[in-house]
């Protein structure tokens, strides 16, 4: 048998030293728990050392098929505990995991002078062979050896290049400050790193990596430029969009959804510019509406407006990341926002057409029932309205409209800006059982909602009551168009919501089609 | 490590514009006074204006679309053409 013994102080043969690490369950790791079944795989590695990559993406498949044969492979690492169990995972290791830290005990008692080195411990927790380095012929042999000693035959990793490879120095041969100040940076949180790089909106998030990048954009070109972002003028290429994606959370099926809210946004008639900068709160509401919804996920019933679906969730917050970072109106700096909203976090909101008694939104402004469109509105926080009680669509239709009388400000009317109406299915249960269509609703509301001059005349106001007669009726919309009605929501419940306006921005809805993949 | 990253920020530098010279003396200048449709900048800039006239500057007023969109280059290049000086009346 060719095995090498180097590295190892020569300990073939000898009983394998007590393994002074850290496993990632409650009970320690022992070579009689590690050997119980048959025999033990120790697999000496560091994150720093390509080789110890290497061994770790070559062995790490085997591990299990190992396992059910009786051979329990552990990779011990070099390293903190956290960044084993993350780097293990990357590179695609399936065996147990253990860590040690400065001085490196379980490397001291075992003699490394390198990482990787492979030990075989076999049942009686006796040295059975060491490999150090990567030899990928002598770990076939190694495991030939244990296969032996189980009565199974155990894979080898595969006949692919390089087949030998130099190891790195062990962390227990070298100089203890080095060591330790090499376990410092490694040991570097990498969503920390996130934090420090500025790259978040307050919450952790995703690191950017140029693999999860290439994922996100699906094969488009990430050199394709969508328009600048304001106010600071960033390119939004779809590289930096689908960055701001996979920071969010984003999954790649949810990119084309991130896309089309991008380009919506940066469409002049939006003026994003001033919805990024302003002292109101301001956020970005992205509705979305056809195929695409059921297609990733998107949640239109239960919580509609609030937390418990990725795709909502994600998507909003991409759209806000690349506000935030590409755009640097972050709050406090570009971002002026005296108290901001909650929804500057995150805002998406799927309708749901299937619940509607209505049109859908998307089709209201031109598209196509099967299309999947994006549509942006500059909105406020939602405000909930309750309604129990009604029993008529005017007295329910009466109360929903009141409940904006106060949007934007107490006495400014008329609002020329859009209010945004998410309908909950029971409410909308009452306009269907009636026939009302949604234009009957729109104006209805927008008649209801009239107050006379001379009652809003009390703080801040606006130029048409100052100018009006004193009996004059101030409708609380300039238009019954400004009145936005949306489905969504849980089945139970009499629960709807007014979303304010973002007003005197000259900000105007615009909605954008979401692209298929396969363009 | 900054490498394995695609930023979400655009990278390119973008230099500071130097600041114009500042004159001695207002005193026949040509003074653009720009309005943008803040709540109240009119007033200000009536002040403003007073201030000018009775100091030996030429006044011209010109106005923004909106206060919450940047200027038009067409504005732009009226207030370059105006006049070295240019007062902005920009919040309320």
């Amino acid at each position: 048998m060719a095995l090498r013994a180097d590295g190892t102080g020569g300990r073939g043969g000898s009983p394998a030293p007590e393994l002074s690490v850290h496993g990632t369950g409650l009970a320690p790791v022992t070579i009689a728990g590690l050997t119980a079944g048959g025999c033990a795989l120790l697999v000496f590695v560091s994150e720093h050392c390509p080789t110890s990559a290497l061994a770790l993406r070559r062995l790490g498949p085997l591990c299990q098929a190992w396992a059910r044969a009786g051979l329990t492979a552990v990779a011990i690492f070099e390293d903190p505990l956290d960044l084993a169990i993350r780097t293990a995972r990357r590179l695609g290791w399936t065996g147990q995991v253990a860590a040690q830290e400065a001085p490196y005990p379980a490397s001291r008692d075992y003699g490394l002078a390198t990482v990787p080195t492979a030990v075989l411990v076999g049942r009686d927790g006796v040295v059975a062979g060491t490999v150090s380095g990567w030899d990928r012929r002598a770990l076939a042999a190694l495991l030939r050896a244990a296969g032996e000693g189980l009565g199974a035959d155990l894979a080898a990793p595969p006949e692919a290049e390089p087949l030998t490879k130099p190891g790195c120095s062990s962390k227990a041969a070298i100089d203890p400050e080095l060591a330790a100040a090499m376990s410092a940076s490694e040991g570097a949180d990498e969503l920390e790193e996130m934090f420090e790089r500025g790259w978040t909106d307050g919450l952790p998030v995703v690191p950017p990596t140029m693999e999860r990048v290439e994922a996100m954009l699906g094969g488009w070109d990430g050199d394709e430029s969508l328009g600048l972002v304001p106010p600071a003028m960033g390119e939004a290429t779809l590289a930096r969009v689908a960055a701001c994606a996979v920071l969010a959370g984003c999954r790649p099926d949810y990119f084309p959804v991130v896309a089309a809210a991008a380009r919506a946004v940066l469409d002049p008639a939006f003026n994003l510019h001033g919805q990024a900068v302003t002292t109101q709160p301001a956020g970005q509401l992205v509705v979305v509406n056809g195929p695409v919804r059921e297609a990733i996920g998107l949640n239109s019933g239960m919580g509609a407006l609030g937390p418990g679906f990725r795709a909502n969730l994600t998507i909003g917050r991409a759209l806000r990341l690349l506000v935030c970072l590409t755009g640097g109106a972050m709050p406090g700096a570009m971002d002026r926002s005296t108290l901001g909203h909650m929804g500057k976090l995150s805002f998406c909101v799927a309708e749901d057409e299937e619940g509607s008694p209505w049109e859908p939104l998307h089709t209201e402004r031109g598209f196509a029932a099967g299309q999947s469109v994006v549509t942006v509105i500059g909105s406020d926080a939602p405000l909930s309205i309750s309604d129990h009680r009604s029993r008529t669509p005017e007295d329910l239709a009466y109360i929903l409209a009141w409940a904006a009388a106060s949007a934007w400000s107490t006495n400014w009317w008329p609002l020329a800006e859009p209010s945004v109406y998410v309908i909950c299915p029971e409410h909308a249960q009452m306009f269907r059982d009636a026939g009302w269509t949604k234009q009957r609703l729109r104006q209805f509301m927008f008649e209801a909602v009239r107050r006379p001059a001379r009652l809003l005349r009390r703080g801040e106001t606006t130029p048409v009551v100052h100018m009006a007669g004193p009996d004059a009726l101030i409708p609380k919309w300039a238009s019954a168009d400004a009145i936005v009605l949306l489905v969504a929501g849980g089945e139970a419940g009499r629960y709807s919501a007014v979303l304010g306006p973002c007003t005197g921005m000259g900000s105007q809805i615009v909605s954008r089609e979401v692209e298929s993949r396969g363009r | 490590m900054a490498a394995d990253y695609v930023s979400p920020f655009d990278e390119r530098v973008r230099a500071a514009e130097p600041l114009a010279p500042r004159p001695a003396s207002v005193a026949g200048s040509r003074v653009v006074l720009l309005d943008i449709r803040k709540n109240r900048g009119a007033e200000f800039l009536d002040r403003v204006e007073t201030l000018l006239t009775a100091a030996g500057a030429a006044t011209t007023r010109v106005t923004k679309e909106i206060f919450s969109k940047p200027a038009a280059l067409s504005l732009i290049d009226e207030i370059a053409s105006g006049g070295g000086l240019v007062v902005e009346a920009l919040a309320d």
